[in-house]
């Protein structure tokens, strides 16, 4: 077995009584673009804070290329680390503090200008070199952040909320520059945010954690679409939960019965469930067809609201059981059906419907 | 006890008195008449007549001050005043940084405990306190018995009746003066500056030497003057912990006024004193007015 670039062992921390994360273990190949995703308090900032060096973990270890990071103080680690706000030195001009790094470390003046120069280069802030912090928008602060955080070549940069402080155009222009950075430097980034389309932009994969526990590890695809609870497929995107019965399983293909009565196959089953047992089936909005396809399964709703969203509309809607639904279909795939009776069917494909456990 | 905090304030905002003075200027004079009167009479008055006398008593002209500043002896107490400012300054800062920082980053509870505390020494009587570090630092004291028992030395160490004394004493009084306007600069530095000078590979010390000191220099520049002034012109701490060999220019004030009833050479040294200290003051309001000025911190 090949030995990971940064592997998270059984990484525990406890505040007292108050257990912040339990067991994390995790493997990063070197270039992989992480992230931590979850609530806030769910363990994902200390994990990351663990690997920092700012908090020392109860039990566990933190392996770099197999050597433990552990007894190594924070400013011996050599991980960058851009922070929630901006941490710039207030007194020193832009271009010192990229070069702050280079200079604790006695690099020669030569280096230290070519470094600076390509760093600013690579947050296009060249024309700002000379400003001090407090005259800089704080996207542009954050860039500089970003460019003191490479300027020494860490091996990883840690990330935490970076653009929690930041308005959502501005949000959307460094998630960007992010992505161009992490493409063009291939450095390895673990990201925490709480912001799960966040996470679906910029992440190769992403660790959902849940009370200091990872719930699941995977592309944005695999949570999006094969959410292992039904924590991940709440979290992550728009759900709708129906309660329903568990019948049988057969070959991971689940039949239920629907609170309505009616019985719908080929379920996706997560895990087994008894004869009988109270489970509940999570379907996505844009799952919902208004028409019937060659596999669907229908469910019979009371049409309660309908909201034009441009590319979607927007349909609440309510079951036969009185549970309210969201459903989304395409604003072209409902325009034939503007007048559309109070009570109708909506149609879904079964494989794309997840069963959990009430 | 608010005296540092508040002198700071009138020095940060000096631009805007300054338009606030000039808008009301019009109208408003009536409204500060009686403060005026007020310093007028119980300020500008006894300095002027303190200046007359010192160029009038015994015979009008200047040999007071020629006296003063002719004189070696003279000449040794001012240096020697100064000496005592700057070490007390010095030392002052060194003791002070540590507990500054200490209340800055404390959980703010235990932090206004430890501040009561701070101010509760101020509030003690000044003498009251003199006379207790007699008591520690004489030759018999508490200090030299402790370290006499313990075998750590043979001889008491002359802590009392010299420059020791006299800084040991003198710091404590102006620990106070320090630390606060030390904590107000401190508290307003983000912790994570640090936590971020450390990962870009900042040892503890240079991330103190490059980012903690420079971000904390207004506050020290503001309590080392205030400290340095109010050290310049002390008395009772220099005159019961001090020796004869380094006499302070309040010490020399006191002695030709009431010993040797030379008021006209008493009353120039007191002006150069005050001369001394308005200019440093005046200093200090330049320092940090160019600061603000140039947008730094």
């Amino acid at each position: 077995m090949t030995q990971p670039f940064l592997s998270i062992r059984k990484l525990r921390k406890a505040f007292g009584a108050f257990t912040a994360v339990h067991d994390v273990t995790l493997d990063i190949p070197r270039g992989e673009f992480l992230t931590f995703l979850g609530p806030s308090g769910s363990g994902k900032s200390t994990t990351l804070y663990a690997i920092a060096g700012f908090q020392d973990p109860s039990s566990g270890d933190v392996l770099l290329e197999g050597k433990s990071l552990l007894a190594v103080p924070p400013h011996k680690r050599n991980i960058g680390m851009v922070f929630q706000r901006y941490t710039l030195f207030p007194h020193l001009s832009v271009a010192e503090n990229v070069a702050f790094p280079l200079r604790v470390r006695r690099r020669p003046e030569a280096e230290v200008k070519r470094k600076v120069a390509d760093m600013l280069g690579l947050v296009r802030l060249e024309s700002f070199a000379e400003r001090l912090p407090g005259a800089l928008s704080g996207g542009q602060q954050q860039r500089v952040a970003l460019a003191r955080a490479l300027a020494y070549d860490p091996p990883i940069l840690l990330m935490d909320e970076p653009l929690s402080a930041l308005d959502k155009k501005l949000r959307e222009e460094i998630q960007a520059e992010i992505r161009r950075i992490h493409r063009e430097t291939g450095v390895t980034i673990l990201y925490v945010t709480h912001d799960q389309e966040e996470a679906l932009h910029l992440s190769d994969r992403i660790a959902l954690f849940r009370d200091g526990r990872i719930e699941q590890t995977g592309t944005g695809e695999d949570l999006y679409l094969r959410p292992a609870t039904d924590f991940v497929a709440g979290f992550i995107g728009n759900s709708n939960f129906l309660a329903a019965e568990h019948l049988e399983t057969v070959g991971g293909a689940a039949t239920i019965r629907l609170g309505d009565g009616s019985l719908v196959s080929g379920i996706s089953a997560n895990g087994s469930f008894e004869r009988g047992q109270k489970t509940r089936l999570m379907i996505r909005p844009e799952a919902f067809r208004l028409e019937r396809g060659p596999t669907s399964a229908e469910l019979a709703v009371e049409i309660v609201d309908v909201a034009f969203y441009g590319e979607r509309r927007r349909i609440v809607a309510r079951t036969a059981a009185g549970q309210e639904i969201d459903i989304r279909p395409t604003s072209a795939a409902m325009a034939s059906q503007d007048a559309a009776p109070r009570h109708r069917q909506v149609f879904f494909d079964p494989g794309a419907a997840f069963l959990f456990p009430a | 006890m608010l005296v540092p905090l508040r002198n700071q304030g009138v020095a940060m905002s000096v631009e805007t008195q300054r338009s606030i003075a000039t808008m009301r200027m019009p109208g408003g004079l009536g409204g500060l008449l009686p403060a005026l009167i007020l310093i007028g009479l119980f300020f500008v008055v006894p300095v002027l007549a303190l200046l007359l006398r010192s160029v009038t008593d015994p015979a009008p002209g200047l040999q007071n001050y020629a006296a003063l500043l002719g004189d070696g002896t003279y000449a040794r107490v001012f240096f020697n005043t100064f000496l005592v400012a700057a070490v007390v300054t010095i030392v002052t800062i060194l003791v002070a940084f540590p507990v500054a920082w200490m209340l800055a980053i404390m959980p703010p509870a235990l932090a206004s405990i430890v501040f009561g505390i701070i101010i509760l020494s101020m509030w003690t009587n000044l003498l009251t306190r003199t006379y207790a570090w007699m008591v520690l630092l004489q030759r018999t004291g508490v200090i030299n018995r402790a370290l006499m028992a313990t075998g750590v030395i043979d001889q008491p160490l002359p802590l009392i009746n010299n420059l020791t004394g006299v800084t040991i004493g003198m710091v404590y009084i102006m620990l106070p003066f320090m630390i606060l306007p030390l904590v107000g600069t401190l508290r307003a530095i983000d912790p994570m500056t640090l936590r971020a000078a450390a990962l870009c590979g900042a040892s503890p010390f240079q991330a103190f030497r490059r980012i903690l000191l420079p971000l904390s220099l207004p506050g020290v520049a503001a309590g080392g003057l205030m400290v340095f002034v109010m050290s310049l012109g002390y008395f009772v701490t220099p005159a019961l912990l001090g020796g004869t060999a380094n006499m302070m220019l309040a010490e020399m004030i006191a002695q030709m006024i009431q010993s040797l009833l030379n008021w006209g050479l008493g009353s120039a040294a007191a002006f150069i004193l005050l001369v001394v200290t308005m200019a440093l003051y005046a200093l200090q309001l330049r320092l940090v007015g160019a600061r603000r000025a140039t947008g730094g911190v």
